[in-house]
């Protein structure tokens, strides 16, 4: 850990929509340089968490700061200026753009304000080579040219983790970015994080699988039913009867402690 | 005052012809998500093979029947051969296939019946008569009993019956209905079917109600029924006859009892865009 | 070239030109509009009240009337952007009517019967009649084409296609999807408002018929079958469709009728129009340059 100090911080953090109390007062800081892993069972409220943070939610209460200033209620663009890249649960590639496209539209983040957008060009050189710089860090150079909407599901995921990092982020927030991949993609992925982390952008993920999460995270926060039910080592949470009580009540995943 | 109520009545009464055409709209909306314009093709079919039976036979329930049955075909029809193949397109391209095939509609009644307008000159089956000082013609009196008797069939079918559970089902979640043994394609059939049947027998009342059936009869309905389900919540069957009802008077009385200036056929655009900035899931709630 | 040649190439080159505006809002930045005639009206109106009622010229109106086009643009598009698709599709006809209706009940703009007396363009002393007006409409043409070029190459443009990909992904890419549907919006209207301006100026009298809701599904279909999307399906449409009705006069009675079909076979076969991804007629080209041609 590099840290000083917290680069998010989350006080109170309250959603509702409609009758459903999706997340109920969620506090917890994320340290400079470190993994957090955001774990839960289905429908506890991780993703509404994510998306409060990255802005797509506005929150109902509480309040978000982010690398020093209040954050909440700013919009999602807003939050990739400030440098919040993210990925998405279900990918959302630019399907009809090619893999380098994709990453050079998030390498444009300082154009899009004002009114240069439209005087300045895109496809230059020097953006291209910032987007080959990008894939190769993710180990995509072979499809730079390939249609985004035709990669198999693990080259989307580490395709929108390149697009995220051409926002040159401060914190990255990843949604499930093992779900359905093989086996040996999961171990791949598991070094791209680590390497990531080792070069200093903080990692919040959301993690349902418990093993690759709890090796990965330096430190985990369990949600359940929309509130925090613990914080702590991995160790420590996989061992908390509260934590495991969650997960086997739910006949959720058996071997919730097995990675430890 | 009486003739607020006459007007009242006959803002009613064009309010449920609006319903007849728009609720098949809303419900095909709701289960399969196309925004059928050629709908309107189909009610003009509906007024014509009404007008050319009646005109053969003389027996206005025997127009009625063939009429709805070939609509009925003709609707699903267009879901099979048209929509079903384009659904793995972006909506618009099924949008522009349906105005694409109005418009051939519209053109093929013109050239199959000719451009003029025919005289749909009889009176529908029901007594006229006078209340307190209001008087219902046969004709006012057949599009209430009419309209209304389609209506609570329609609530029976709905809210009763396997086929309206498998209906409603499939208009909520078509994966799940899907999961749990519904037949989707079924449910669409019938929801096309459904909806094109009851357009035609309110192309025979409107042909009747305004003694004329011409090949552009279709034109306004179209588009006004496009913004009725807006008002009345996106694919909300309920809320689609209530914005029609809601039209039908406000039209009437506005501009024809209060004699605002206003452009008669674009007051339901501008409830729409009122609608839309005010609440944009539509009047009577709807899908997120 | 004969006065008939003229008078069908001037059309279709104002119908290319509203066209490549439609193209910008559907094409580049993928929102719907089935109301694009009555920006094309907007702008054919305002150059014929500047020019019959205030005494401006074409050249000193046209800025104002490209001004007027922008700012009706901009707020009737702030509302309707904030829905999507269906919803989208039926605001945008229902601006058509209301537009259509105020050009029809306001007595200003002359009610049915439009408003006449519109005076030719005037260059240089010369009033511009026949070749000379299509030779403006092509230059104009001209300019939209490389316009839409430049804007294919911009940040914005780039921003655009991603906001039609994907709004969600875009927006967490720094990309605010209001300002660019709103600035792709704009700029359409803008461009219809020329080539209303231009039509003005060759009909002499507008009424409100010439934008009513048909109008602007002709102007979506040109879009759809040239290629939605490309630099130079708009043109081809325009062509196509400006052309063939005047090929099937003989059998005009069937005219409308084997324009509807001709659509719907379109979009039922080759949803992507004539020069789209995937289609029959860009891989013919492809195969005659001997390799892939994406002239994005």
């Amino acid at each position: 850990m590099t840290g000083d100090g917290a680069i998010l911080s989350v006080r109170g953090l309250s959603k509702r929509f409609g009758g459903l109390q999706a997340v109920d007062r969620v506090s917890f800081d994320l340290m400079r340089g470190e993994i957090l892993g955001l774990l839960g069972p289905n429908g506890a409220g991780k993703t509404t968490c994510f998306n409060m943070i990255s802005g797509v939610h506005r929150p109902t209460e509480g309040t978000i700061h982010f690398d020093g200033r209040r954050t909440d209620g700013l919009e999602p663009h807003r939050m990739a200026e400030l440098g919040v890249g993210r990925t998405f649960q279900i990918v959302r590639p630019f399907a009809s753009m090619t893999v380098a496209e994709n990453v050079m539209t998030a390498l444009g983040r300082s154009n899009y304000r004002g009114i240069h957008p439209l005087f300045r060009r895109w496809d230059t050189k020097p953006c291209r080579d910032g987007a080959m710089e990008l894939l190769e860090r993710v180990g995509l150079t072979s499809y730079a040219a390939r249609n985004a909407g035709q990669l198999p599901l693990g080259d989307h995921r580490r395709l929108e983790i390149a697009r995220a990092l051409a926002l040159a982020p401060k914190l990255l927030l990843l949604d499930e970015s093992f779900s359905g991949l093989r086996h040996e993609e999961v171990a791949r992925m598991e070094g791209l994080i680590r390497s990531l982390s080792d070069s200093g952008i903080s990692i919040l993920l959301i993690e349902h699988n418990m093993k690759v999460a709890m090796s990965l995270s330096q430190r985990v926060v369990v949600l359940d039913h929309g509130r925090k039910l613990a914080e702590g080592s991995p160790e420590a949470v996989a061992a908390d009867p509260e934590v495991i009580e969650a997960y086997l009540g739910k006949g959720g995943i058996v071997d919730a402690a097995g990675g430890v | 005052m009486d003739l607020f109520l006459e007007q009242l009545f006959n803002g009613l009464a064009i309010g449920a012809i609006y319903a007849l055409i728009t609720l098949g709209l809303a419900l095909i909306y709701g289960i399969f998500g196309v925004l059928h314009v050629a709908h309107a093709g189909v009610y003009t079919i509906g007024a014509y093979i009404g007008y050319g039976v009646y005109a053969a036979t003389g027996n206005l329930a025997l127009a009625f029947a063939v009429s709805a049955l070939l609509c009925a075909l003709t609707g699903v029809a267009i879901e099979r051969f048209i929509y079903v193949p384009l659904m793995k397109y972006p909506p618009y391209v099924p949008l522009i296939s349906s105005i694409a095939l109005f418009m051939a509609t519209e053109e093929f009644c013109r050239l199959v019946a000719g451009p003029y307008v025919l005289s749909f000159s009889t009176n529908l089956p029901f007594p006229a008569f006078s209340f307190s000082g209001i008087r219902f013609s046969s004709n006012l009196t057949g599009v209430y009993v009419i309209a209304g008797a389609i209506f609570f069939f329609l609530w029976i079918l709905t809210t009763k019956t396997e086929t309206g559970l498998a209906l409603r089902a499939t208009s909520m979640d078509a994966p799940i209905a899907s999961s749990l043994g519904i037949n989707g394609a079924l449910a669409v059939d019938t929801a096309f079917a459904l909806g094109s049947a009851i357009a035609a027998v309110a192309g025979i009342l409107v042909g009747i109600y305004y003694n004329e059936v011409h090949p552009d009869m279709g034109a306004m309905p179209a588009y006004k029924s496009l913004a009725l389900i807006v008002v009345g919540g996106l694919g909300s069957v309920e809320g689609a006859v209530a914005a029609s009802l809601l039209l039908g008077v406000a039209e009437t009385l506005l501009i024809g009892f209060a004699a605002i200036p206003l452009p008669r056929d674009a007051l339901a655009f501008i409830a729409m865009i009122f609608v839309l900035m005010w609440r944009p899931t539509g009047l009577f709630g709807a899908r997120s | 070239m004969s006065t008939y040649v003229i008078t069908v190439a001037t059309f279709i080159a104002i119908q290319a030109i509203v066209a490549y505006g439609l193209n910008i809002i559907v094409g580049y930045a993928g929102q719907i509009s089935l109301g694009h005639a009555a920006f094309f009206g907007i702008g054919a109106y305002s150059a014929a009240v500047l020019s019959t009622k205030a005494g401006l010229s074409f050249w000193s109106a046209l800025p104002l009337v490209l001004l007027i086009c922008g700012i009706f643009g901009a707020l009737l598009g702030l509302p309707s952007l904030r829905v999507r698709e269906d919803f989208l599709a039926i605001t945008t006809i229902g601006i058509n009517f209301i537009v259509e209706a105020v050009f029809l009940y306001v007595p200003f703009f002359g009610g049915a019967m439009g408003l006449g007396g519109i005076p030719k363009v005037v260059f240089f002393g010369m009033r511009l009649k026949g070749g000379g007006l299509l030779a403006l409409c092509l230059v104009c043409l001209a300019l939209v084409i490389l316009l839409c070029r430049w804007f294919t190459k911009s940040w914005a443009g780039l921003a655009c296609r991603a906001v039609a990909a994907d709004e969600s992904a875009a927006s967490s890419s720094g990309i605010s999807p209001v300002r660019f549907k709103l600035l792709a919006f704009v700029l359409g209207t803008v461009i219809a408002g020329l080539g209303g301006s231009l039509y003005a100026h060759r009909m002499g009298f507008i009424t409100p018929a010439d934008f009513a809701f048909p109008v602007s599904t002709m102007i979506l279909s040109i879009i759809v079958l040239g290629g939605m999307g490309t630099l130079w399906g708009p043109l081809l449409g325009a062509v196509i469709l400006g052309a063939l009705p005047e090929i099937f006069r003989p059998i005009a009675d069937y005219r409308m009728l084997l324009y509807g079909a001709l659509l719907l076979l379109m979009v039922r076969f080759q949803p992507g129009g004539l020069l789209g991804d995937a289609s029959v007629l860009r891989s013919i080209l492809a195969r005659m340059k001997g390799g892939g041609g994406r002239d994005r």
